[in-house]
């Protein structure tokens, strides 16, 4: 396998079309890993044979029977058209940007390429925008795929966030098992972040958590005395960095820990995403944590 | 600790506040800084006084540096001398210190610092140092012998004396170099305490002392002004019209300082106070005195012109002998019928031409006696008198010859052949042609020298309509525009004839009627007799023969008695004596032959020479450079300033300089470590 050559996430921000960027991070990782399309979250293929003496007359597929009067055998059937349903958090903190990109950006960039993906997997793709309400919700469905990509499109940073409320609404409309992606920056304690997906978990959901950071909310390398201003609350508040970075750093550090060990603890699946990082690498590093890889070959 | 010589600019070190407080501060942005999330913030407002730590301490040790060796540099401070001529430097080494005495050194307190100076390098010696102390004016001696006895220099030390001299380097210099040539040190140094007059230096250009020698120039003079008036000059206009011969008296007065009103002008003659004269001086320049004539003495006089004295009080007098103005007894031969030759003899005051007349048979040898100079007006030789003239012209006598229409060649006798240039032709008529010009004319030779500055009367314009040609090669002073000869001299024994190829009767040529005629007069017949005129005042460090005075006599073995202005009695001539009397003292000396105290004493007047009070200095480094091989000038250069003036030591260290280059190096460290530090926060976020 030869090593992937990751793309600069400020250049897929110079592109802007979110198709154009999942098309490319998706060809061009799969290009680079020369794997099959047929990967994804959802493994299940169906193929039809003979029936031999011998065979479990239970994967006879007596409807191809009906049709045909010959005996073939479902040698195999997997969960094939998953819900794959993105999770979008709008909120105003997702607009933040120290550097070229903001996190809403990025995260646009990293659904776009993950229902890309997912579509190219044969799954049905969905989105859901919120704060701390839901903005805009798609349905997965395998022709969704552009109103997922339009949805993304004019998706803005605004308003606060509070994860509680809008997935239990969506855990409320969702009676088929499926793949939630949590795309956020998380900005409240890891215990109410877990409370709010337990809805999702425990309704048998595979939730994917990805926590998407800017570098400078995790080092603070401000410099002069000022005032902060939070953008969601619009509160603010004098500070002076070079007093509180370190208690900062130590402070968000544990956040991020307690962040992995309550996820973790609540069966689902906790990735931090640096908005610095190369979107494929993120795609990579992902696909190689859920094993998906080990089926793809 | 060095010294400084701005201090005032060390307030610039306050400066260094500006980046204490920036890098203590807290820099504080004013628009807000929109972020995520403050839950992991907290409210830390600016603090005003609590700042207690630096940021990027080696930032503000850098820019704090800098400023600082910017004040300093601007501050100009001066090292101290380099273990100065006091210090270690001088030890196990002999010094030869040249210690300025001259008149010059009178000025404000330039000789008790030089005497503190001398004591100082004396103190400074240490176990092994041997020291020569030498005084010089315009000459050098040394008052003690190379010792490191510092009590016995001490003691030479105090009993030094100022002196009148003027000031010459040489002399001193070169008995450095003796001296530092004979001794075996293994270091050695050469101290020339002086105000360094520029007068002083007459050093030829390859005076050197040895490799290793230091030099150490310390200068005295200061930074004061010199204030000071004098007398610098006298001279006197004779008035014979009433019969009598009066003297006007002029003063030339020199004030360098602010204007003077109402000093005092006093002339003195025989030490009576004749007239007393307000001046007023203006600020840094001259102003002339002129008394009323007084009758001249027929004896020679000591006589002086003498301001209110000042601190300078040395040249506030000019003295000069007052006597009768010299006359040169001229016996005039033929040529009686043309008026111009007497007439212009008779204007002559200083010298005075007695002139006596006579026809070519008439003179006698009394008349030959009494003569300086005898002018043969038409040539005319009497057979006769041919051999009186002669022995009269080889014992010193001056003869000068016009040829005219009776100098024929057949008209000098044999015994005179003597007195001829050469063979005379006929004469030559040049008046169908306008006249002949001088067309060469030896304006170098003593006898047409008057003629030689610009303005000074043109010897071409007069015509020569007759001319009687001159067959010689040799003491041409003039020649006609076609090479004739027209002015000759030559030697004959103690004396010398001038020989003119035309007449000064008007007739042979224009040449009376031109202005040029007078003065040509005047310088022939002065030349003729070898007049030299008797300065009325000499200047200090002059030297004269008794025997060569005016009224002296002529006898060179002779001995006399001096008495100086100071009283002291000196001898002068003499067998085992000096044949030169040296002008050492301002004022009146007074010369008697030895053995009669009684007679008339010959006076001669001495007064400071005028470029000793001039006070203009040269740069105390010059001395070293020239001393020293060029390869080896810059190491004591820096040497010798240590112990001259603050603002010479901080002129050659230059430590200014240096403390800018250190300021540039300084910030280009601080954009170097600013860089870093900016490039590393933009890593960082």
């Amino acid at each position: 396998m030869t090593a992937p050559s990751f793309i600069d996430p400020a250049a897929l921000a110079r592109i802007g079309d979110l198709e154009l960027v999942a098309r490319w991070v998706v060809e061009g990782f799969l290009s680079g890993l020369h794997r099959s399309p047929r990967l994804g979250f959802s493994t299940d293929f169906a193929e039809h044979r003979p029936y031999v003496p011998g065979d479990d007359i239970r994967h006879v597929d007596w409807r191809l029977y009906a049709r045909t009067e010959r005996l073939h055998l479902k040698t195999y059937e997997a969960d094939t058209n998953t819900d794959f349903t993105i999770l979008l958090d709008v909120s105003a903190s997702m607009g933040y940007a120290h550097g070229t990109i903001s996190k809403l950006a990025y995260a646009k960039f990293l659904a776009a390429t993950l229902a890309f993906f997912s579509q190219r997997q044969r799954d049905r793709v969905g989105i859901v925008t919120f704060g701390d309400d839901l903005v805009e919700v798609v349905p997965p469905s395998a022709r969704h795929l552009p109103h997922v990509l339009h949805v993304l499109e004019r998706a803005t940073a605004k308003g606060a966030s509070a994860l509680a409320r809008p997935i239990a609404q969506v855990a409320a409309t969702r009676r088929r098992r499926g793949v939630f992606v949590l795309v956020s920056d998380l900005y409240e304690p890891a215990a109410a972040v877990a409370s709010a997906l337990a809805p999702l978990t425990g309704a048998g959901h595979d939730v994917i958590v990805m926590q998407v950071l800017d570098r400078a909310e995790r080092s603070f390398p401000f410099d002069d005395a000022t005032t902060f201003r939070d953008l969601e609350s619009d509160v603010r508040m004098p500070v002076t960095p070079s007093r509180v970075r370190a208690g900062y750093v130590a402070a968000m550090g544990a956040h991020l820990a307690a962040m992995r060990a309550r996820l973790g603890s609540h069966r689902a699946d906790y990735t931090l995403i640096d908005t610095s990082e190369p979107l494929d690498r993120v795609l990579f590093e992902y696909l190689l944590r859920r094993e998906f890889l080990r089926t793809a070959t | 600790m060095p010294a400084l010589l701005a201090p005032l600019f060390l307030a610039g070190f306050a400066a260094v506040a500006w980046p204490l407080l920036a890098h203590l501060a807290e820099r504080e942005r004013r628009d807000p800084v929109a972020f995520p999330s403050l839950m992991f913030l907290e409210r830390t407002p600016t603090p005003i006084t609590a700042r207690r730590t630096l940021r990027d301490p080696w930032l503000f040790a850098l820019r704090a540096a800098a400023i600082a060796a910017l004040a300093f540099a601007f501050a100009r401070p001066v090292l101290a001398p380099r273990a100065s001529v006091l210090g270690a430097d001088l030890r196990r080494r002999d010094l030869v210190v040249l210690l300025d005495r001259s008149f010059s050194m009178r000025a404000n307190d330039r000789f008790a610092r030089a005497r503190s100076e001398v004591g100082k390098l004396i103190a400074a010696m240490s176990v092994g140092d041997r020291m020569t102390l030498v005084v010089f004016d315009r000459r050098a001696r040394a008052v003690t012998p190379t010792t490191g006895d510092a009590a016995a220099l001490r003691a030479a030390l105090d009993s030094v004396a100022l002196t009148d001299e003027s000031t010459r380097l040489a002399p001193a210099v070169g008995m450095a170099q003796q001296l530092l040539a004979a001794s075996d040190a293994p270091r050695k140094a050469l101290v020339v305490v002086s105000d360094f007059q520029r007068s002083a230096w007459d050093l030829g250009p390859d005076v050197r002392l040895a490799a290793g020698t230091e030099v150490l120039p310390v200068d005295v003079s200061g930074s004061a002004v010199v204030t000071n008036h004098g007398v610098r000059a006298v001279e006197l206009r004779r008035d014979r019209t009433s019969g009598v011969e009066r003297a006007i008296v002029s003063a030339r007065l020199a004030n360098a300082g602010e204007a003077q009103r109402h000093v005092m002008a006093t002339l003195e003659v025989g030490g009576r106070v004749v007239e007393r004269k307000a001046v007023d001086l203006p600020r840094d320049a001259g102003a002339t005195v002129t008394f009323t004539a007084i009758t001249v003495p027929p004896d020679p006089v000591a006589a002086r012109v003498a301001l209110d004295a000042d601190a300078l009080a040395g040249d506030d007098a000019f003295h000069f002998v007052l006597e009768r103005a010299p006359v040169i007894p001229v016996l005039l031969v033929g040529g009686r019928d043309a008026p111009f030759l007497p007439r212009a003899l008779a204007v002559g005051d200083d010298p005075e031409f007695d002139v006596v007349a006579r026809n070519a048979e008439g003179a006698t040898a009394a008349d030959l006696a009494r003569a300086r100079v005898v002018i043969l007006a038409d040539g005319a030789l009497p057979a006769a008198g041919a051999q009186r003239l002669t022995q009269f012209v080889e014992q010193g006598g001056g003869l000068l010859v016009l040829l005219g229409e009776r100098a024929t060649p057949r008209s000098w006798p044999a015994g005179a052949r003597a007195l001829s240039p050469g063979a005379l032709g006929a004469a030559i008529d040049r008046g169908g042609q306008g006249g002949a010009v001088l067309g060469m004319i030896d304006r170098q030779h003593p006898a047409l020298s008057v003629f030689a500055g610009p303005h000074a009367g043109d010897l071409a314009a007069p015509r020569f309509y007759k001319y009687r040609p001159i067959d010689t090669t040799a003491g041409i002073l003039a020649r006609f525009d076609d090479g004739s000869v027209a002015l000759t001299e030559h030697a004959v024994g103690a004396g010398r004839v001038l020989t003119f190829a035309s007449t000064f009767d008007g007739l042979w040529n224009d040449l009376p009627r031109h202005a040029v005629f007078l003065p040509l007069v005047h310088q022939l017949v002065r030349h003729a007799a070898a007049y030299r005129p008797a300065p009325r005042a000499r200047s200090i460090g002059e030297s004269l023969r008794p025997a060569d005075l005016a009224g002296a006599g002529r006898d060179a073995s002779a001995r006399w008695s001096v008495v100086a202005p100071s009283r002291a009695r000196l001898s002068a001539g003499g067998p085992g004596g000096s044949a030169t009397l040296e002008l050492g003292e301002a004022g009146m000396y007074e010369l008697r032959p030895g053995g009669a105290p009684e007679a008339k004493p010959v006076l001669v007047a001495a007064n400071i020479a005028a470029p000793e009070l001039d006070f203009t200095t040269f740069e105390p480094a010059r001395l070293a450079h020239a001393l020293l091989a060029a390869g080896e000038a810059a190491a004591p250069a820096a040497a010798t300033s240590a112990p001259a003036s603050i603002v010479e030591r901080e002129a050659h260290q230059s430590t200014w300089w240096f403390l800018l280059v250190a300021v540039a190096l300084l910030l280009c460290a601080e954009t170097l470590v600013a860089w870093r530090a900016a490039a590393y926060v933009a890593r960082m976020e």
